[in-house]
């Protein structure tokens, strides 16, 4: 790899008038200097640069494209469909199910961000003291994370099964005994609750392990300081770790969004979107669009829906963090 | 740690020495590990006893919510069936029972792990491979657009899945690739890629120019002092990256579910366990078993890791 010579044909060996003498070696090493500025990065870059627009921008173009069309698996068959302008976005905004997801989608996420956020961020500051078998429940608490999410699923909707169920037994034996062979699935409410306690298990600890980082992260000094300055544990909590963390937790909240919006494994898992389609979240509705129904062009619009909503969030996002210009420059 | 907390946790403060004060000249070498307890010295000593028993509690309760699911996953798979449909739960089994899991484990289901090895091996190595050369350009090099570029890889990873399925679904089915490996390994790189150059090149930008430069000063090429100065000082985000990679690929369903519905064959993990549950009369003990088998390497992974990116920091230390 060291002194690789590059036999490149040199255009303009001249232009660079670098420090004078070594004139043997110039040419040469203008050549490695032109490949190594202009060409490798180039070559690094275009894969990544592939990857990514192939398989992300141009599929939103292309969805946004069937999102106007009547698609369905004929045309598979055909290769055809017809342009029926904003019919399936008509069809989106006055269909009342279709209309009803929308609303549980942001509510049911919102109540997940939320949660996940003060528990994440508790867990963060538990495990920021210094106390026996503190590294023994950093361990336990990436297991949430490390258990795959339609394992967590399985486990839950286990631990939440009517006759088997561990909840039920604690439940009926805390003495609420309408918890005795209760189905959970079989109400929405219940089923959203049992849902959203496995996705808030799995999402907290990344929230906690980010700001845990984060809280290590401000300096001891600054924590000497307020000391010093007579500030209590809840005083420093509220007038240095949070605002200093303010920008971390701000970003953790457009994540967590964004990850809310797009739940699919736990819900298909736990109920399918049942009972009678009372627990469909927009990704599941869309899934169900293109690959039950077959209506390409309606579960398009969907996506489009989606990926508009989360775009504003993006864009939110962008904006939020748009003061760290060393990070975009 | 159940115990102190009801009565032993006043009777171990006061028995406990006082807070250590060593001489100042040890004090350099611990003190590092020691900050978190002695900023806390200085309270008053009956709210510290509080503050303290109500961290185990917390940790307690904490540590019993993180792992019991996972438990309780591992006990069943280990239970008799008449101890598994009990109305009583049994937390300790009078039998331990390994057949199911050498049943996973030599019957249909080792097609199924094999086809998740072998799509998330791939993504991994593919992942790193293309967004560290990536990450590193960005870091590095002023490449025209080079701030929309990257507004767009940041926005790349929060396309929601289910916009890129359509489209992809059709362009593979297109090309003969649905129901394929190679049609799951790269869908998959739409959603590691992006993440994982921008985690990258967050890295590298820590790591100062001044080392590369050195490096080309005594003779090693820009590439050279990539691969031999960057890449092994950014060890711990390469390890942290592998991880998200191989989690997002090993518990990736949607696209997997929808690609391989017409091929069981194909199946990996997640989506032959979602297939297990959906019949009647569901065998819980066989599909725990199954569960703990998918959730293991993950656990190996996260381990093998932990202590990488432990390395990583040692490194750090002793550099800095």
């Amino acid at each position: 790899m060291t002194q690789q010579t590059a036999p490149s044909p040199d255009p303009g060996a001249d232009e660079a008038p670098q420090q004078p003498g070594q004139a043997s070696g110039r040419r040469r090493r203008f050549g490695r200097r032109w490949y190594e500025s202009k060409v490798l990065p180039v070559l690094f870059l275009l894969p990544a640069a592939l990857f990514i627009f192939g398989l992300t921008v141009w599929p939103v173009m292309r969805t946004l494209q069937l999102s106007f069309t009547d698609a369905d698996l004929e045309m598979f068959m055909t290769g055809e469909f017809d342009y029926i302008g904003f019919a399936n976005y008509a069809e989106v905004l006055t269909d009342p199910h279709l209309r009803s997801v929308f609303l549980t989608t942001a509510v049911f996420g919102l109540i997940c961000v939320i949660a996940t956020l003060a528990l994440g961020t508790a867990v963060a500051l538990l495990l920021n003291r210094a106390f026996k078998g503190r590294t023994v429940l950093a361990i336990l608490v990436l297991l949430p994370w490390a258990v795959p999410r339609v394992a967590a699923a399985i486990v839950w909707q286990w631990i939440f099964d009517d006759q088997y169920g561990i909840a039920n037994w604690a439940l009926a034996g805390m003495g609420l005994e309408m918890f005795e062979g209760f189905a959970w699935f079989n109400n929405r409410y219940t089923a959203f609750t049992a849902i959203g306690i496995t996705i808030v298990w799995q999402s907290f600890p990344f929230v906690a392990l980010v700001m845990l980082a984060g809280l290590q992260s401000i300096s001891q000094e600054v924590l000497d300081a307020a000391r010093v300055d007579g500030a209590g544990p809840l005083q420093t909590l509220r007038r240095i770790k949070l605002p200093m963390l303010k920008p971390l937790l701000l970003v953790l909240v457009v994540i967590s969004t964004i990850w809310n919006f797009k739940i699919f494994d736990q819900v298909y898992v736990m109920t399918g979107g049942g009972p009678a389609r009372q627990t469909e979240l927009l990704a599941i509705t869309t899934w169900r669009e293109a690959f039950t129904q077959h209506d390409f062009g309606l579960a398009a619009a969907l996506a489009m829906a989606m990926f508009v909503i989360l775009a504003i969030v993006t864009f939110l996002y962008l904006w939020l963090i748009r003061e760290d210009d060393e990070d975009l420059s | 740690m159940s115990v102190s907390r009801s009565q032993g946790a006043p009777s171990h403060a006061a028995s406990a020495p006082p807070v250590e004060r060593p001489s100042t000249a040890r004090a350099t070498t611990t003190s590092a590990a020691s900050q978190p307890r002695r900023s806390r010295s200085r309270l008053p000593r009956p709210r510290r006893i509080l503050g303290t028993t109500g961290t185990y509690v917390a940790a307690i309760v904490l540590g019993v919510f993180s792992a019991f699911p996972f438990v309780w996953m591992v006990l069943t798979g280990l239970k008799p069936n008449p101890e598994i449909f009990t109305a009583t739960p049994v937390f300790i089994p009078s039998e331990i029972t390994h057949l199911r899991f050498v049943e996973v484990l030599t019957g249909d289901f080792t097609l199924y792990l094999r086809n998740s090895l072998i799509v998330t091996t791939s993504v991994v190595v593919l992942t790193v491979a293309v967004s560290a050369s990536a990450g590193w350009v960005l870091a590095r090099f002023a490449i025209p657009m080079r701030r929309y570029l990257l507004i767009l890889i940041l926005s790349a990873q929060m396309f929601p899945f289910v916009v890129l399925l359509i489209p992809l679904f059709i362009v593979m089915r297109e090309l003969g690739l649905i129901g394929t490996y190679p049609g799951l390994i790269i869908a998959y790189l739409s959603f590691s890629t992006p993440l994982v150059v921008w985690i990258l090149r967050g890295f590298f930008k820590s790591i100062p120019v001044d080392l590369e430069e050195a490096a080309m000063v005594d003779g090693a090429s820009r590439a050279g002092a990539f691969r031999r100065i960057v890449l092994p000082l950014s060890l711990p985000g390469i390890a942290a990256t592998s991880v998200y990679a191989f989690i997002f690929a090993w518990n990736e369903f949607l696209f997997a579910l929808s690609f391989n519905r017409n091929s069981p064959e194909m199946h990996t993990l997640p989506v032959a366990l979602q297939q297990f549950i959906g019949r009647e009369g569901t065998d819980w003990g066989m599909i725990m078993a199954a569960s703990v088998i998918f959730t293991v390497p993950v656990l190996v992974f996260f381990l093998f890791l932990h202590r990488r990116m432990t390395e990583g920091m040692v490194i750090g230390a002793t550099k800095g």
